[in-house]
């Protein structure tokens, strides 16, 4: 924590210009994984019934997004994916802190939750199907589940890391049950709990497509499903786009976000 | 071992008064008993340093006044009130780093204030004011993680002032430092407290850091503990720079150190005499 929390102080210029050239670099190999990829497809080395050239893959993805299908799609999976995270956060950090006050429940529930984590959940979809229709609803149940775990797990850590000294601390200065969740506790927490969250998010991102991918009615996996059963190569790619964009894009405000929690929490 | 009470009376009602306080810990055959029969008091003003071999139940006697442990026999009392549990008259600071390390030392030193319930700009104020008097003016913004060992003992210490105690509590605040840290922040320690004047409990391994800070000494024997001599340290205040060289200063700290001595020896065998 105290690593992550310190701020560079020897030659920060130089480590900006680190940074600058690790970043220019990745892109470069970026740019050169596609250019190999548009070379491979164009000259027939892959086959174009398997992966189209991303030039196509563009232009595809320019003719689809500006469609009232795309729009729905896009629609109906943020809006699951965020509310299957939403009841991965309400229920994961309370379940992390009832497992840490209550270390007896922790011991005895711990591998369970270890299990689910360990679990392809996915195989209860089916049920879930039969059960709830075919909605977001089953969905949610999948994504939620496996997004709630590693949230109350990194909780349960993250409270069971706190230096013990902040303990003493709030006690001595008789701070309320409420002051010292909210003034110590998560805030003293936050840097271990949070990449459980992005982890959490992340997982409802995986949760969401794939179980669309599967069986759907709706929603960006289920069209690159669709696509795929379909054998319409360029634009079940340019879906995966979409879903690869939109997970660097998810990815990139978590990270941008943790960066800012550590510096400026409370 | 005979019991020697501090003082032959015990004191005013404003005091903090130890009565006949013991303090064991777990039960039956597997129990400690920490410490036994304490009484004594802290007057009005004065500083309290305690000394004893590890593990004598030093810290045990601080947290009790503090409201942390409860004596399993006898009670504390502040101001005639037995304490039942941590009061807003009492600040403690601990060995260990214990600024929060998310907040600016503005935040920090303002923290038991903020809990107190106290609005924005008053704790803020109150909070300057503790900074510039620990010499940390011009770091307000800085967060601990930019500050060294003896700069965050110093936003703890200043974060208790701010708080006004009645009674300040202090468990070997500059343990953790070297040598010359601790030597210089005892010094400033001492200038803060000639102009506040709060009663102290000062918790040490240190005697000589005891000698220099003190009104009185108490000197704790091996487990179970009782406050074997209480030693009133005379020299005069303000005390400065050459203080520690004085004939008077050498022959405190001798007399301490021939009591604490017998105690260490009492708790580590005789082989502590080789050391």
């Amino acid at each position: 924590m105290n690593v992550l929390t310190k701020p560079a102080l020897g030659q920060p210029k130089r480590k900006f210009a680190d940074l600058q050239r690790a970043s220019m670099v990745r892109w470069a190999i970026i740019v050169a994984l596609v250019a190999v990829l548009e070379l491979t497809t164009r000259t027939g080395m892959i086959s174009q019934s398997l992966m189209v050239p991303p030039s196509v893959i563009l232009a595809e993805l320019a003719s689809i997004v500006p469609t009232e299908q795309f729009g729905q799609d896009a629609a109906r999976t943020l809006t699951t994916i965020l509310t299957a995270f939403s009841i991965g956060l309400v229920l994961g950090v309370p379940l992390g802190v009832f497992l840490w006050r209550v270390p007896a429940a922790g011991r005895i529930l711990e591998p369970f939750i270890v299990t689910g984590y360990a679990m392809p959940t996915l195989l209860f979809y089916p049920v879930l199907l039969a059960v709830m229709g075919l909605n977001a609803g089953p969905i949610i149940v999948i994504a939620a589940s496996m997004s709630l775990i590693p949230i109350a797990l990194t909780t349960m850590v993250a409270l069971n890391a706190i230096r013990p000294i902040l303990h003493k601390l709030a006690n001595s200065v008789s701070a309320s049950p409420q002051q010292y969740y909210l003034k110590v506790l998560f805030p003293a927490a936050t840097p271990l709990i949070f990449p459980g969250v992005k982890l959490g998010f992340i997982y409802a991102v995986i949760g969401t497509v794939a179980m669309e991918f599967i069986l759907a009615s709706q929603g960006v996996g289920f069209r690159a499903g669709f696509y795929y059963r379909e054998l319409n190569t360029a634009d079940m790619w340019a879906y995966i786009a979409v879903v690869i964009v939109l997970s660097v894009l998810v990815n990139s405000v978590l990270t941008w976000l943790e960066k800012r929690i550590r510096r400026d929490m409370l | 071992m005979s019991h020697i009470s501090p003082i032959d009376s015990v004191g005013h009602d404003s005091d903090v008064v130890f009565d006949n306080i013991g303090m064991t810990f777990g039960t039956g055959t597997g129990s400690t008993q920490a410490v036994a029969n304490v009484s004594g008091a802290i007057p009005e003003g004065k500083f309290v340093s305690v000394v004893g071999p590890s593990g004598c139940g030093k810290s045990t006697l601080l947290d009790m006044v503090g409201g942390l442990l409860k004596p399993t026999q006898g009670t504390v009392s502040i101001n005639g009130e037995t304490v039942t549990g941590p009061r807003k008259d009492t600040a403690m600071v601990f060995q260990e780093d214990s600024t929060l390390h998310w907040r600016t030392v503005l935040d920090n030193v303002a923290f038991g204030l903020e809990v107190k319930g106290l609005p924005k700009t008053e704790r803020y104020e109150s909070a300057r004011r503790m900074i510039e008097l620990v010499g940390l003016s011009g770091f307000e913004d800085h967060r601990p993680g930019q500050l060294s060992g003896g700069m965050k003992q110093r936003v703890a210490i200043a974060r208790a002032l701010a708080m006004e105690p009645r009674v300040l509590l202090m468990d070997e605040p500059f343990g953790a430092l070297d040598q010359q840290t601790r030597q210089f922040i005892g010094r400033e320690l001492l200038h803060i407290w000639e102009k506040t004047r709060n009663r102290v409990l000062f918790i040490t391994h240190d005697i000589q850091e005891a000698v220099y800070l003190s009104d009185e000494v108490w000197v704790m024997s091996a487990r179970p503990s009782v406050v074997k001599e209480v030693v009133t340290i005379d020299l005069p205040r303000p005390r400065p720079e050459g203080t520690h060289s004085l004939p008077r200063f050498r022959e405190l700290e001798d007399h301490l150190w021939a009591l604490v001595k017998v105690e260490a020896e009492k708790t580590l065998g005789p082989g502590a005499r080789l050391a």
